[in-house]
């Protein structure tokens, strides 16, 4: 039988047990990384360290991990706050990859144009509406859980998502149709 | 496309958009990053209990006249009444029992929240 997330951090609590914590590692790179790419506007390098910031991070404070949330959803909470720190050490964010656009798509899965406009229309998308739309259209997160994760009210993350879908579907308008 | 299937079909490209990552040694270098498990740390630090231990004893061995206390002590402990020697068992018994049941309950309430 799997172990569930809360299981394996029991063990990573009691036991110090460092495979389990690898374990969880393994489940939730690929979604804790994706979501740092998007942010960083496809940044590779810079996404994946910040991913791997992320997780020492989620090691070093496991014990701050009530429970009450997804172990996924206080994932993101910690990558989004990677991602703002250095967003402020930098004060300025990397301009979208189109090469690594144009190589990263699944030509099984969604057509490579309509990809690279629904990525494009993205980048363009203000920070905290790119963030929210991520987080719920892309990721499944409920608004309550997003609210969560970018602490900020219930009601700014309804429109944020509101205002961000409506731009792409604005933008995406000709694909849609 | 109405409101509802445009909203549907944005969700559906947006998760297609993102296809998984391979870990591609990712948990591997995340891994060696982590600090050493606190298992060593609480090694050492029953090494160096034991071993202060052992030391206060030694000192309280040489200091008390090679142990003359322990004898006479010893000695004493023999002549007292079987049941006051039951009674001090159980009541350190006792004494060690709730001391546990404390130390788990406390635990397990850490654990659950």
């Amino acid at each position: 039988m799997e172990l569930t997330d809360a299981d394996l951090v029991t063990r990573v609590l009691v036991d110090d047990d460092q495979h389990a914590f690898g374990e969880l590692v393994r489940r939730h790179q690929s979604s804790v990384r994706g979501l740092l790419r998007q942010l960083a506007r496809t940044d590779i390098a810079l996404a994946d360290d910040l991913a791997q910031e992320t997780f020492l991070r989620a090691y070093k404070h496991i014990r701050s991990f009530r429970g009450e949330a997804r172990f996924s959803t206080w994932l993101y909470r910690i990558a989004y706050n990677c991602f703002r720190e250095h967003a402020r050490r930098r004060k300025e964010f990397v301009g979208i990859d189109e090469e690594q656009l144009q190589s990263e798509p699944d030509p099984h899965v969604v057509d490579p144009g309509l990809r690279h406009d629904l990525m494009h229309a993205l980048s363009l998308l203000p920070l905290h509406e790119r963030t929210a739309v991520l987080l719920c259209c892309q990721n499944g997160l409920s608004h309550e859980e997003a609210a969560r994760v970018l602490d900020i009210p219930l009601g700014t993350v309804k429109t944020n998502v509101l205002r961000g879908r409506e731009k792409l579907k604005r933008t995406l308008a000709a694909w849609a149709n | 496309m109405n409101e509802k299937n445009q909203e549907e079909w944005l969700d559906r490209r947006l998760r297609e958009a993102v296809p998984y990552i391979e870990d591609d040694g990712f948990t591997a270098r995340v891994l060696r990053k982590l600090p050493p498990a606190k298992l060593r740390d609480q090694s050492l630090r029953s090494i160096i209990l034991i071993g202060l231990t052992a030391l206060g004893s030694a000192l309280a061995y040489v200091l008390s006249d090679g142990g003359r206390f322990v004898v006479i002590e010893m000695s004493r402990l023999a002549t007292i009444p079987t049941l006051w020697l039951f009674a001090v068992a159980l009541g350190s018994g006792i004494l060690v029992m709730t001391g546990g049941l404390i130390a788990s309950i406390s635990k397990t309430a850490d654990l659950q929240s």
